[in-house]
């Protein structure tokens, strides 16, 4: 168990996010006037992936769930968030439906944050409602039917055409996330898990990843904390699908795939689970890593070559250093 | 009623891969408690091994056949003694992950060497004649299929209950430490248990292939899936439980297809998993598991 | 022909042995007893090699088996009977008694050994076919021994079998144990039960806390801790 911390350094850390925010957003002003399209892009990019990787964490590191089906929850987000702000008057030639009176009528179409926010709340609702009765089951069974419900939503997307228009997907959406708005999320997004952590709520959950007999035991009610986790995982998760979608301004559902969920997995266990800032650390590293060697890729015609490294890494941290770069040694229970 | 009839042969032919691939895996599960997400990548290797000594090498059938097999044992081997070995006995989460890590290393490998265009697969001619005049249509593979997976599961129970090392086996997934007491080395029957699963797999994936008409380097990923919901349909642990889980996943796959209104037929996978999802509320042991304690 | 020297045995950070030291004698029995979690159980899983010590070591017959595999003990003449029994339960009562062969390979001296075992657990012979799991708690206990004996151990280690064990059931695995020991098997008896472990035993070595508290000829420890008898609530 953490010891509780003092007083005098909680106060430090508000004070360190309070100054580090201004200071980050500096930068990325900086890097926004001086700095290429393309890097910028890709710059933007990792912010969405830290706000995917940090989320994740929520359910995989810090509550110890195994879910697979984070790219679901980014394709919920992502699909009602499109759907929500799709400019009116290309709805008609782009075969897209209008809203309907409760959201706002034929003519409206939403601003981006409270599309986003949609996004987010109905992936959410989604995940309380699959996680109700799949918590109560053995790790295994939740990465398998945390699975499948990403592959439901898959099939979902391909097939309602009417409302997304199948395997063409979604484009013309109309593209607001910048560097601000991504690395803003991410901030929210870590803040959160930050103030999590250090709430009573926090500890409760991490007493069920070391132990869960114990937890019980303790009297812990395992059942909302987990469904909270991983509730609150997939609203972040719909927040980043969202904040993808309103970026590359198309959507497709195969984007959303296990390669998607897989991608993020890796940066949460690279970086370190159950850490802070792990994840962003190996969302960094990864997408870093995957622009790279893109050229590479694609020069040679190898394809494959940075999902192949992605798992390289992986097993090698899994053999070496399970709990991550960033992660310290967790104390060995029989 | 022709078509009825049609289609539940459709799901025993697919059901039988479904119990094949579900049987392997249940086998692991049993000694290790490990869900073993590679498993799904033996029948891609399965199926390009044949490919190339079949299709482009020219090799006969059954040799062809034997080499795929052997393939696939020795490649469970590896995937014990590399993957699973360091992290047995680690928390749950780390041997899903380490199990996941190597079934996209493998994965993508595959890519890397094949391609990512599928490939044409066809059995060879015996296999491949239709025959159509009786009530239903099928293909010899078909048949094929049907009689080599149900030998394979009577020649598995048969090992199981009748050989020393079988029942070895039973003792060892019941609990590892006695079984080292009786003097038993745990380890060669985690090794047989992988070669035995393996060469299962490989042998599916020839089966897969030819049903498909086609190989790809992510044919695994859905029937690795697949697999496991089987596997929690016919109850978590039991073997038979397993066989019977891919059988009634492979009907109820051919039934959701052939009943669901025309357009909806893109919707197959996602039934799958929606039947899943199902299971999991109203019954997670499955019909013949052992109950869940939580 | 045991020489257990200083061993310290951990489950995981915890220890639970502490420089354990500890021999028996050929022909012996020797009973361990203590309270619960003193560790007694820890040791017999060293001795057997499920559990490996940090420090320490292991001898039998003068040979360093310290690292030995468990499989490979039993192949030695090495068999523990576990607390609790742990039948196979999916496997029939005779299938047992066969694995408990595993490791021999004169097929005629294990039919041989399973018709001995019946003659001395008649009621095994009854349910030959059934599956270990149904039967009662007394069977189970027998066809743990039987299946032990199948190995043809020289030293059986036993963890507490009388534990949840009618009193007439007790009189009767004990009686066998003797008959055990007189056909020439050294046993190291794990035992709650002191009192019964005291009147088989030659020998006896009192643990507290992961280690020997005192030890010494049974009758002569048995006076020295009346303070035991309290402290166990015997």
């Amino acid at each position: 168990m953490e010891p509780i911390k003092p007083p005098f350094s909680r106060i430090n850390k508000t004070v360190l996010f309070l100054v580090a925010a201004p200071v980050l957003f500096f930068f990325l002003w900086i890097a926004e006037t001086t700095l290429s399209k393309y890097v910028i892009l890709i710059i933007t990019f990792i912010g969405i992936y830290i706000v995917a990787a940090v989320s994740l964490n929520i359910t995989n590191g810090y509550a110890g769930l195994f879910s697979l089906g984070h790219a679901g929850f980014m394709a919920v987000g992502a699909y009602t968030s499109a759907l929500l702000t799709f400019p009116v008057k290309l709805r008609q030639p782009f075969a897209l439906p209008h809203l309907p009176l409760i959201f706002g009528g034929p003519e409206f179409q939403w601003p981006f944050f409270p599309a986003l926010l949609m996004g987010g709340i109905f992936a959410a609702v989604i995940a309380a409602i699959v996680g109700i009765p799949v918590l109560r089951l053995r790790g295994h069974y939740l990465a398998v039917a945390s699975l499948g419900l990403m592959i439901l939503i898959n099939a979902v997307t391909m097939n309602i055409r009417n409302l997304t228009r199948g395997s063409i997907g979604i484009n013309s959406i109309p593209k607001y996330t910048n560097i601000f708005w991504s690395y803003g999320w991410a901030v929210v997004t870590i803040y959160v898990v930050w103030r999590i952590l250090n709430s009573s709520f926090g500890r409760a959950m991490m007493a069920i990843r070391e132990d869960e007999t114990a937890a019980q035991v303790q009297g812990i009610n395992l059942l909302k904390y987990k469904l909270f986790s991983f509730t609150i995982g997939a609203f972040f998760a719909g927040i980043a699908g969202g904040l993808y979608a309103h970026l590359s301004g198309a959507i497709m559902p195969w984007v959303f795939s296990f390669n998607l969920t897989f991608q993020i997995v890796i940066m949460v266990v690279v970086g370190g689970q159950g850490t802070l800032f792990g994840p962003a650390v190996g969302a960094i590293i990864l997408i870093v890593l995957r622009y790279a060697l893109k050229p590479l890729e694609e020069g040679l015609g190898i394809y494959g070559l940075i999902e192949l490294i992605y798992a390289t890494l992986l097993i090698f941290i899994m053999m070496r250093k399970p709990e991550g770069l960033l992660g310290t040694r967790r104390k060995l229970s029989s | 009623m022709e078509y009825l009839l049609q289609q539940i042969f459709n799901g025993v032919v697919f059901g039988a891969m479904y119990a094949l691939l579900a049987l392997g895996m249940t086998v692991i599960y049993g000694i290790l408690r490990l869900i073993h997400f590679a498993h799904g990548a033996l029948i891609t290797v399965g199926g390009f091994i044949f490919y190339v000594f079949f299709t482009m090498l020219g090799l006969p059938f059954v040799a062809a056949i034997g080499i795929v097999i052997a393939f696939g044992g020795l490649l469970g081997i590896v995937l014990d003694v590399i993957a699973y070995r360091k992290v047995v006995g680690g928390p749950e989460v780390s041997m899903l992950i380490t199990s996941l890590g190597f079934y996209i290393f493998i994965e993508n490998l595959m890519k890397l060497i094949a391609t990512p265009q599928p490939y044409p697969f066809k059995p060879p001619a015996f296999l491949d004649r239709i025959y159509s005049q009786w009530i239903i249509t099928f293909r010899t593979v078909d048949i094929f299929i049907i009689i080599t997976s149900v030998a394979i599961m009577l020649l598995f129970n048969l090992f199981i209950r009748k050989t020393k090392i079988g029942k070895a086996m039973i003792a060892t997934a019941e609990s590892g430490e006695t079984a080292r007491m009786v003097g038993i080395n745990v380890n060669r029957i985690i090794n047989l248990a992988f070669i035995i699963a393996s060469a299962i797999a490989a042998i599916t994936g020839f089966m897969w292939g030819s049903k498909y008409g086609q190989i790809s380097y992510d044919m695994g990923f859905m029937a690795g899936v697949k697999a496991f919901v089987a596997i929690v349909i016919g109850g978590v642990g039991s073997i038979p439980g397993a066989m019977l889980g891919g059988l009634i996943l492979g009907m109820l796959e051919m039934f959701s297809v052939a009943f669901l209104p025309p357009g909806y037929a893109g919707y197959r996978d996602g039934i799958v998993f929606f039947i899943l999802i199902l299971i999991l509320i109203i019954r997670p042991s499955g019909i013949l598991g052992e109950k869940e304690v939580k | 022909m045991l020489r257990v020297e200083n061993i310290d045995v951990c489950y995981g950070i915890i220890p639970a042995v502490r420089e354990l030291t500890l021999t028996v004698g050929q022909g012996q029995i020797v009973t361990l007893v203590g309270a619960n979690g003193a560790g007694k159980t820890t040791t017999l899983k060293a001795i057997m090699g499920v559990l490996f010590p940090r420090e320490g070591a292991i001898y039998y017959v003068d040979e360093d088996i310290t690292r030995l595999p468990a499989d490979k003990r039993v192949r030695k003449g090495i068999v523990l009977i576990p607390e609790g029994r742990h039948v196979f339960s999916k496997l029939s009562v005779r299938d047992n008694l066969t694995l408990g062969a595993y490791h021999r390979t004169d097929r005629e001296g294990v039919r041989k050994d399973r018709e001995r075992i019946y003659e001395l657990f008649p009621v095994l012979k009854e349910r030959e076919s059934q599956l270990a799991g149904t039967l009662s708690g007394g069977e189970q206990q027998m066809l743990a021994l039987g299946r032990g004996l199948m190995g043809h151990p020289d030293l059986l280690l036993l963890d507490e079998p009388s534990l949840g064990l009618a009193p007439i059931i007790l009189e009767e695995i004990y009686e066998v144990i003797r008959e055990i020991n007189k056909s020439g098997i050294t046993i190291l008896l794990v035992e709650q039960n002191i009192s019964m472990a005291m009147r088989i035993a030659d020998y006896a070595y009192v643990m507290e806390t992961g280690k020997v508290r005192t030890e010494g000829k049974s009758e002569e420890v048995m006076k020295r801790e009346n303070i035991m008898k309290a402290y166990l609530g015997e």
